[in-house]
């Protein structure tokens, strides 16, 4: 079989075939003959020739995660079907998605606000900590999108502002 | 000793103290939210009740309520852990009243050592030294600035209600004062319903140093040595080791001292830690004290071989401290890292979602507290902190190598984990020569960017025989496997169909 995997926006070609007691893997044009049993589920001893490669992979929802060598790694199986067409942020945008989920508690910045390069314009509460979201360039606040006291989720945008 | 009490607390405390009253015999009651139903505390004790609401003030925070469980259920004593209600005077009163006994100092105690600036006129007092700074109650924003600006930059902000990094700010120049302060104020509001702030000189290289206290409720005294905890980001400690490495006998003479006169001098009851900070000289300065049993008091369990926690349930059941400061001996060396579901490629902001798979180091002189085990969710409403990995060995060196070897069998997939920048941390030189510093994180990892690293061929392997296996095409080779000589296997897949 040939499996695609996406790891941090590079993807990896593999096939696999298995005969009898072996796998043999090719990647790169190498091919990789090796024994493989799986202790408990997930849980892999893997030989090739002498040498032993211990990791395991776990499945999360579409994602997998494999531990080796004390990393982990998260991989994504690629859609085959076309590509996802992820919206393209313009340039500094994304300093004003909150980072992280929480309560807004302060706002500091209204509809046609005039605000410098810097200035604070949302303060989120989440885990007993604050997060301020500045403004990320000057110029003229188009729309705020929380109220005080509204949960915010990761990557919702808080602020909208035209450049001046 | 108790027959039964009540945990008021979540994650790996409970857990801790839930087994040091299983192995004293004592029954348990663990309280839950419901974001935490599948948590390991819950099952672990005799009882467990439902909070419900899974936001803090309804849940861990909401005292009628745990007063009124730790009632039905007959609880002798409520044991807070640390956080939530651990350093709430108003709590330890409630149980009072309810006739249920805290596990911890009295309300009075609580009261004074919470209110930082009280604290520091108590300390200067009994003549313990003190960190030059502002702690006056003229709070308006401008004699605020004014104070500071005669303190000198950099120069700290911080609430006196304050604690674990909430409510600080660190002031670099006069034009970012006013608006650390307000910030501080309103962290400080938000967290502890109290906006009174202090200002300090902020030490330059200095270590973060404190002592653990046992006191029994008939003032026999003891400290069990240094912990040294200056390793912080977002001013919240990672790691922590004892003893430190930039200790010297007589300091640590003097310092002892002056913890056990400041734990006298409050009329100090039950586990607690006094902090100090030292600089380059070794200056030492008291800066608070800790009413709660620390998250970092493992390591002060490893290098003196006594359970605090259980010392906080005898000495709470009345039981006078046996422990003479003459018996207690430093050996060894003890790290704590503290493992935060948090990503420290982004500003260490914490990490929600899943645990697919945890799986823990196993060794000699490895311990693990943990609140987390498989299938459990990281929710946004906690402390992200999941759980405690310590290691002791017979020198620093060796258990820095050692903490390094268990934090690379520590499996913790599907949330993300700071155990690589722990690592990293560990292996760096500067760690090794001991300038462990306050500023570390700052100092050498303000830009540290885990490398993008391409997935190495053994995980591409990995993967690759791992979908092979559980490929629903390939299932039928996978039958081979039940009987390498059973005839079956020849035949292929068969069909069962009702019909035939």
């Amino acid at each position: 079989m040939f499996i695609n995997y996406e790891h941090e926006n590079n993807v990896y070609g593999v096939t696999v075939e298995r005969r009898e007691d072996n796998y043999f893997i090719t990647y790169d044009n190498t091919e990789y003959k090796v024994t493989c049993e799986e202790k408990k589920p997930g849980q892999l001893i893997i030989k090739i020739g002498d040498r032993i490669i211990k990791s395991i992979v776990t499945e999360g929802e579409q994602e997998k995660y494999i531990f080796i060598d004390g990393n982990v790694y998260k991989v994504k199986p690629v859609q085959l079907t076309g590509r996802t067409n992820k919206r393209k942020k313009e340039a500094g945008e994304a300093d004003l998605d909150s980072p992280i989920s929480g309560k807004i508690v302060n706002i500091k910045s209204k509809k046609d606000d005039t605000v410098k390069k810097g200035d604070v314009l949302i303060v989120i509460e989440a885990m007993k900590m604050e997060y301020l979201i500045r403004a990320p360039y000057d110029g003229v606040v188009k729309k705020v999108n929380f109220k005080e006291n509204d949960q915010i989720e990761i990557g919702q945008t808080t602020v909208e502002i035209t450049k001046k | 000793m108790f027959k039964k009490i009540l945990i008021a607390n979540r994650g790996e405390i409970a857990v801790r103290i839930i087994k040091a009253c299983q192995e004293l015999g004592i029954q348990t009651v663990a309280i839950y939210s419901d974001v935490d139903t599948t948590s390991p505390h819950v099952t672990l004790a005799d009882e467990s009740v439902n909070l419900g609401d899974p936001t803090p003030i309804e849940s861990y925070l909401n005292i009628p309520k745990i007063i009124q469980i730790a009632k039905e259920k007959n609880a002798e004593a409520i044991h807070p852990g640390y956080g939530f209600l651990a350093e709430n005077p108003d709590f330890a009163e409630t149980c009072n009243k309810a006739g249920i006994k805290f596990i911890g100092p009295s309300s009075k105690v609580i009261s004074l050592m919470g209110d930082k600036i009280a604290a520091k006129k108590t300390m200067e007092k009994a003549e313990v030294p003190v960190i030059p700074g502002y702690h006056g109650s003229k709070q308006d924003n401008e004699s605020l600035a004014k104070e500071g600006i005669k303190i000198g930059f950099p120069l700290l902000v911080k609430a006196t209600a304050g604690g674990g990094g909430k409510g600080m700010r660190v002031v670099k120049s006069e034009d970012m004062l006013l608006e650390s302060i307000e910030g501080a104020k309103r962290e400080s509001k938000s967290s502890f319903g109290n906006d009174t702030v202090f200002l300090e000189k902020y030490l330059e290289k200095p270590h973060h140093i404190e002592f653990q206290i046992l006191a029994d409720e008939k003032g026999n005294t003891i400290h069990l040595f240094e912990r040294e905890c200056s390793i912080q980001r977002r001013h919240q400690k990672i790691i922590e080791e004892s003893p430190s490495p930039v200790m010297t006998p007589e300091l640590r003479e003097e310092m002892g001292k002056a913890a056990v006169t400041a734990a006298k001098t409050v009329g100090y009851s039950n586990a607690g830690t006094v902090e100090f900070m030292i600089d380059e000289n070794l200056n030492y300065y008291f800066m608070e004290m800790n009413t709660r049993l620390q998250v970092e008091h493992p390591i002060t369990e490893m290098t003196t071989g006594i359970d605090l926690a259980k010392w906080q349930l005898r000495i709470a059941s009345g039981e006078p401290l046996t422990l003479k400061q003459e018996d207690i001996v430093q050996r060894g060396h003890a790290i704590e890292c503290r493992i935060y579901a948090e990503n420290p490629k982004n500003g260490f902001l914490p990490s929600t979602g899943m645990l697919h798979k945890v799986e823990e180091p196993v060794g000699p002189n490895i311990r693990v507290d943990s609140g987390i085990i498989t299938n459990n969710v990281v929710s946004p409403y906690y402390d992200p902190m999941l759980s405690k990995l310590i290691t002791y060995a017979e020198n620093r060196e060796e258990c820095i190598q050692k903490i390094i070897w268990s934090l690379s069998n520590y499996v913790i997939m599907g949330v993300t984990s700071n155990i690589s920048f722990l690592k990293k941390v560990l292996e760096h030189d500067e760690f090794h020569k001991g300038n462990t510093t306050t500023h570390f994180i700052d100092n050498y990892f303000s830009e540290w960017k885990k490398k993008k690293n391409a997935l190495p061929v053994d995980a591409l392997i990995s993967l690759a025989i791992y979908d092979s296996m559980h490929s629903k095409k390939e299932e039928t080779v996978r039958y081979k496997e039940a009987d390498p000589h059973s005839p079956w296997k020849h035949v292929g897949r068969w069909r069962v169909s009702e019909e035939a």
